[in-house]
């Protein structure tokens, strides 16, 4: 496997008690810089990718590794270099943006950060300033979707893992996401994303992996896939036309 | 870790609408029930003063100590009419004999009967009662809530431990509980010295154990809703739960508890040994009257009658007594005993309850455990040694029949009979238990409540290493 790879997977494989295996020797790496996108319908396993590497579910064989960190044996010291967003962003209600902010800064090790900070990073994101002080209660989506990205951003992690962060967005929001991620790609931010929007994927990944039924049928670079339909590509690859 | 985790739980809580309604509520039931209480304080202390000196006025018109009828008061503490226990429940008077058994009566409830049925809005069953409600209403979520907003997976993203986050959780409910109570507790106190109430520095001990007792007690109901909240997915299941568990612990075991020590350990009822008393009474009336007669028939009726018939009498009082005392101390003993051992089932059983357990402990510091009764008896049948021998001095029949020989004709102002003088009577002086004492009965069930504390946050602890986070 690479070794300046931030994120990795090494035969990651999940069989849960029922014996359904989720994930099938699946083996990828992220480099700093880089944007991978995890390509895949309903259950082909991106998710399960996502929550071994969050260490909320141990892997049955395998291993996934963050900053070189295997997160199985050590989470606590894996979970430091990497923040996470999932696709609904639920935060406190009862907290302002800003102090949900300010709690998971210091979860993640940010304890000398100033209001100042704060208010750049929900600036960054594109919140309006006048929803900064204002609880979560009455935000909509879109808004704490994006106090989730600033939650990921502020933590400053070497790897930022998303789970179909753009699904339920409406375009400019989901625009203003894309122009986000950009930017921590452009800061050397390993970046994992699942989604099921290929055409968001071909625009933002350099790297995307096609999963189905918890195999990652095949991995295609940025400048592989400059000529190709990705869309059918995709198709031909979960309907078995491509061999895998 | 777990300080950012603690201050976020006791923000969350702290910001939240329950807080204000928790506190809201808190704040006027504990400031209430110090209201209360220093009104019935002071109440029972008007009461308390008259009696003693309608008692003793009454006395005071009599020319015979042997007219004499004395009653002692118990005395009000401050520290039952905010932890009652049994207290209004013991009788408060007592007519004090010479000799022969003494017993309790004019109860607080027996007088307000409508009391009896509601009962007082004490601190005690605020912190029995209303704060374990809080606790669960604090902790029922404490897990599964933090998963149904979908939060949880997100603070697990971070390098959090599980016992961090379950610590923060059960301490930062503990702490947003703590100043629901602490804020007009202080307010009460600020009462308590405002309205005047002679309380010691003992008492203030006690108080404060009370109210660290009451941490103890709701602590333990919050780990058992944090434990709920880790074994059941729903939220709403786990309020179900947790409310099961508490309509169990604070109005079920008690309660059952009771019943089944009753029938465990069966105790005759007090007017079967009543009965057994009278029987033992007339007999010895009968067996009086046969020997008052033999001696009649015997008698010789001259100027020296008086003083053998009072001898005579005397002389079978005593013996009377003597069997009576023997006779009534066996069984006063036996039924004691019998009852001490079902009391003994009941606390055993009841302490299956966390409400129980805080109850036994708060009433031991208070004073006003189930022992009051037995208490306050042992300090007026010294007192009524003290009284007896003073009485006897005054030349006092110690029962039965008394021949006093009388020169009629005119008495002239000096013969008039002089009014007795009561401020010689000895001072019934109840001694105040001594916060040691208090808290030496206290510590076992102080123990409980610690172990019921650990034993419930460690399995909060194991079912959430277990718990899906996801």
């Amino acid at each position: 496997m690479e070794q300046h790879a931030t994120i990795s997977a090494e035969g990651l494989t999940k069989i849960y008690e029922d014996g359904v295996c989720a994930l099938d020797h699946v083996s990828f790496a992220v480099k700093p810089g880089e944007i991978f996108c995890l390509l895949g319908g309903n259950g082909a396993g991106k998710t399960t990718a996502i929550n071994i590497f969050l260490g909320f579910i141990p892997p049955s064989q395998g291993v996934a590794k963050i900053h070189n960190v295997d997160i199985h044996r050590d989470p606590l010291e894996a979970k430091k270099y990497v923040s996470y967003l999932s696709d609904v962003v639920m935060l406190y209600p009862n907290f302002t943006a800003r102090q949900n902010l300010d709690f998971f800064a210091r979860l993640g090790g940010k304890h000398a950060l100033t209001r100042d900070d704060y208010y750049t990073a929900l600036r960054r994101v594109g919140l309006q300033e006048k929803a900064f002080e204002q609880k979560l209660k009455g935000f909509s989506k879109g808004m704490r979707q994006k106090v989730g990205l600033a939650i990921a951003i502020i933590k400053e992690s070497p790897a930022i893992i998303l789970d179909e962060p753009t699904s339920g967005l409406d375009p400019k929001a989901a625009n203003e996401f894309q122009t986000t991620l950009l930017g921590l790609r452009a800061q050397g931010k390993a970046i994992l994303m699942s989604t099921h929007d290929i055409f968001r994927a071909k625009e933002i990944a350099d790297t995307v992996g096609i999963m189905n039924e918890g195999k990652m049928l095949a991995i295609k670079s940025r400048k592989e896939l400059e000529h190709e339909d990705l869309e059918q590509l995709y198709l031909n690859y979960i309907h078995g036309k491509v061999a895998a | 870790m777990l300080r950012i985790l603690v201050e976020k739980e006791l923000r969350d809580i702290l910001y939240s609408t329950k807080f204000s309604i928790t506190f809201g509520a808190s704040a006027l039931l504990v400031m209430l029930s110090f209201y209360v209480g220093i009104r019935n304080y002071q109440e029972s202390m008007r009461e308390y003063e008259s009696a003693k000196s309608v008692n003793v006025s009454t006395m005071a018109t009599l020319t015979d100590w042997n007219g004499v009828q004395h009653k002692v008061f118990r005395e009000p503490e401050p520290l039952q009419v905010l932890v009652n226990g049994v207290a209004n429940d013991v009788g408060r008077t007592t007519d004090m004999r010479v000799r022969g058994e003494l017993s309790l009566f004019n109860s607080r409830y027996s007088v307000d009967p409508l009391f009896a049925v509601f009962r007082f809005l004490d601190l005690n069953f605020v912190i029995a009662i209303v704060f374990s409600l809080f606790a669960i209403l604090f902790g029922y979520d404490a897990i599964n809530g933090e998963k149904e907003s979908g939060t949880l997976k997100l603070v697990f993203s971070n390098a959090v431990s599980r016992a961090d986050f379950i610590l923060g959780k059960l301490f930062g409910s503990i702490l947003a509980l703590i100043v629901p109570l602490i804020v007009p507790f202080l307010v009460g106190c600020l009462m308590v010295i405002g309205f005047g109430v002679p309380i010691s520095a003992d008492e203030w001990i006690k108080l404060l154990l009370i109210i660290l007792s009451g941490f103890l007690y709701f602590g333990a109901f919050l780990a058992v809703s944090i434990f709920i909240s880790a074994v059941v997915s729903k939220s709403s299941v786990s309020f179900l739960f947790s409310l099961v568990v508490w309509i169990f612990s604070v109005l079920i075991i008690p309660k059952t508890s009771i019943l089944v020590a009753s029938q465990i350990a069966k105790v005759p009822n007090v007017d079967a040994v009543d009965a057994q008393k009278r029987k033992f009474l007339n007999q010895q009336l009968a067996g009086r009257q046969q020997k008052m007669q033999q001696f009649m028939q015997s008698a010789t009726f001259d100027e020296g009658f008086s003083n053998r018939f009072n001898a005579f009498n005397d002389s079978i009082s005593k013996i009377y007594e003597k069997e009576r005392e023997t006779f009534f101390q066996r069984l006063n003993e036996d039924w004691r005993n019998k009852k001490e051992w079902q009391e003994r089932w009941a606390f055993r059983l009841s302490r299956i309850s966390p409400t129980a357990i805080y109850q036994i402990a708060s009433s031991n510091l208070a004073g006003t455990d189930v022992a009051l009764k037995q208490r306050y008896l042992e300090a007026v049948n010294k007192y009524q040694e003290q009284f007896g021998e003073f009485m006897m001095k005054k030349g006092v029949s110690m029962g039965g029949m008394r021949v006093v020989i009388r020169s009629s004709g005119q008495q002239t102002q000096e013969e008039q009979p002089k009014p007795i003088n009561v401020s010689e009577l000895p001072q019934f002086v109840e001694t105040r238990e001594n916060v040691a004492a208090a808290f030496s009965r206290a510590v076992p069930d102080l123990g409980f409540l610690v172990v019921l504390n650990i034993v419930l946050f460690a399995a909060g602890f194991v079912a959430f290493l277990k718990f899906d986070v996801r």
